[in-house]
């Protein structure tokens, strides 16, 4: 059998100790793994940012311009000083600035202006029919945004619909829920998979 | 009954019926998903030598779950002689993504830079995604295996994103959201993922208003897609069990507010 299907298997039931409890074991399986997964991707960053990014355009092709990120970069340690901390702010004002500029318009367009033009849906159809699903969704958004409007009291008919709105809200909850409950029952069945396949052999 | 113990004989029934449930060869049906058939639709029109790029956004935790979604929709692709430009945009799925595509080509005797080609990992993916637009080549000079980009065959002219059909991210998490935020709108750039079932309830938004052209999610999504590709695979392999352990927790659940409301009225009759 490979050496690393036995680690791996290992491995697996070492951290299922922990459904009895928590014990040395599952312990060490856990530091084993955030230690495995921390080194590897420093090992990834270092050879795709640092070594492809930096040394190799400034050692190999003398491209002089990758001292300036790198300055940048190495400007964010200068937090470590009292005295010159001040030199950090930068970087970071730099990348606020780019991140803001580069983030804001797409999200403003993706998040705000897409779902707007995509919940507003006409009632009736091309073909004259009414428009079921339209209907939800606009009882379904100005009720839930109603629950989230705190400028007046929940009371009489905005205390009704608000009401309306926590069930829509419920929905979703629960499907999400009920999302996450399968998607953490097929991690384990990924691994029961592994277990009886690969490590064991008693299913094929 | 101590908590523990109760716990104890929770967990052991849903391995004893999770395990009974991959012994016994159980034949399930399943009809595929609107989504599902929409994106095996897509990838079964396209012409051969059309280029996906493919990117797995994700970690090693989520390989159960996102792996057999990765391997139906890769063998799909090949089985078609579509051409593929892997990528990872999360630095875990690096050394996965690369090893993925291995398996598949091997399979379908495909040539490394020839059918398919791994770019390897890029931080800051915000900025990786936004520089494909503009060129591939600048964002990565080589590939994984150290190849200059632009000489690598299947790579000849293919500069951005107007020579990819479509991005498809494998995903545990929120990437693919940036693929449709940045790589869409500005871009056009067609975008389809494959993701986790927690996941989904995240990008129905990005799926109702047309941003995001479809999803395969969860080890359900992964069945469907195999079904219509003709090919019984992990995702398949997993459903009776995915079954079995959804019933085995909605009777926990009935069986545990019945306890909960029965207490609640010995407690009332009592105070």
């Amino acid at each position: 059998m490979d050496i690393g299907v036995i680690i791996a298997g290992i491995l697996t039931l070492a951290i299922y100790t922990f459904l009895y409890k928590d014990n040395p074991i599952y312990r060490a399986a856990e530091s084993l793994l955030i230690g495995l997964a921390m080194g590897y991707v420093l090992v990834i960053y270092w050879q795709t940012a640092f070594m492809d990014r930096i040394f190799s355009p400034l050692l190999n092709e003398n491209d002089w311009w990758v001292l300036i990120p790198l300055i940048l970069g190495l400007l964010m340690f200068s937090r470590f000083s009292r005295k010159y901390s001040w030199l950090s702010r930068i970087p970071i004002a730099l990348m606020i600035g780019a991140g803001a500029g580069v983030a804001i318009p797409a999200m403003l367009y993706a998040r705000t202006l897409k779902q707007i033009s995509a919940s507003v849906m006409p009632l009736i159809t091309e073909s004259g029919g009414f428009n079921f699903e339209a209907l939800v969704v606009i009882v379904g958004l100005l009720s839930t945004l109603t629950y989230f409007y705190f400028s007046r009291e929940h009371k009489g008919i905005i205390g009704k619909v608000a009401k309306l709105g926590t069930y829509f809200l419920m929905i979703f909850f629960g499907a999400t829920f009920g999302y996450t409950v399968m998607s953490r029952m097929s991690t384990f069945i990924g691994r029961i998979d592994f277990l009886l396949s690969d490590f064991l052999h008693i299913i094929k | 009954m101590s908590k523990d113990k109760i716990r104890w004989i929770i967990f052991a029934g849903l391995f004893l019926f999770v395990t009974l449930a991959y012994t016994i060869d159980i034949k399930m049906v399943s009809s595929p998903s609107y989504e599902v058939q929409k994106s095996f639709d897509y990838i079964e029109s396209l012409p051969e030598g059309t280029i996906l790029m493919i990117s797995f956004d994700h970690e090693a935790s989520s390989l159960p779950e996102v792996q057999p979604i990765s391997l139906v929709m890769i063998r799909h692709a090949f089985r078609n002689n579509l051409k593929i430009v892997g990528l990872s945009l999360f630095a875990e799925g690096t050394a996965i993504g690369y090893r993925t595509l291995n398996k598949i080509a091997a399979e379908y005797d495909k040539q490394y830079g020839v059918d398919y080609v791994f770019l390897g990992f890029k931080p800051q993916h915000i900025a990786a995604i936004l520089g494909m637009g503009e060129s591939i080549y600048d964002v990565f000079p080589r590939d994984y295996l150290g190849n200059q980009t632009d000489t690598i065959p299947i790579m000849i002219g293919v500069v951005n994103y107007d020579n990819i059909e479509m991005v498809i991210s494998i995903t545990d998490g929120d990437r693919a959201v940036q693929w449709i935020e940045y790589a869409g709108p500005r871009y056009d750039q067609k975008v389809m993922t494959g993701l986790t079932a927690a996941m989904i309830t995240s990008y129905d938004p990005y799926l109702s208003s047309g941003q995001l052209f479809s999803v395969v999610g969860g080890l359900k999504g992964a069945a469907e897609y195999e079904n219509l590709y003709g090919e019984v695979g992990k995702g398949n392999r997993g459903m009776p069990a995915q079954t079995v352990a959804h019933l085995y927790l909605i009777v926990m659940i009935i069986i545990g507010n019945i306890i909960y409301f029965r207490n609640r009225k010995r407690q009332g009759r009592s105070s």
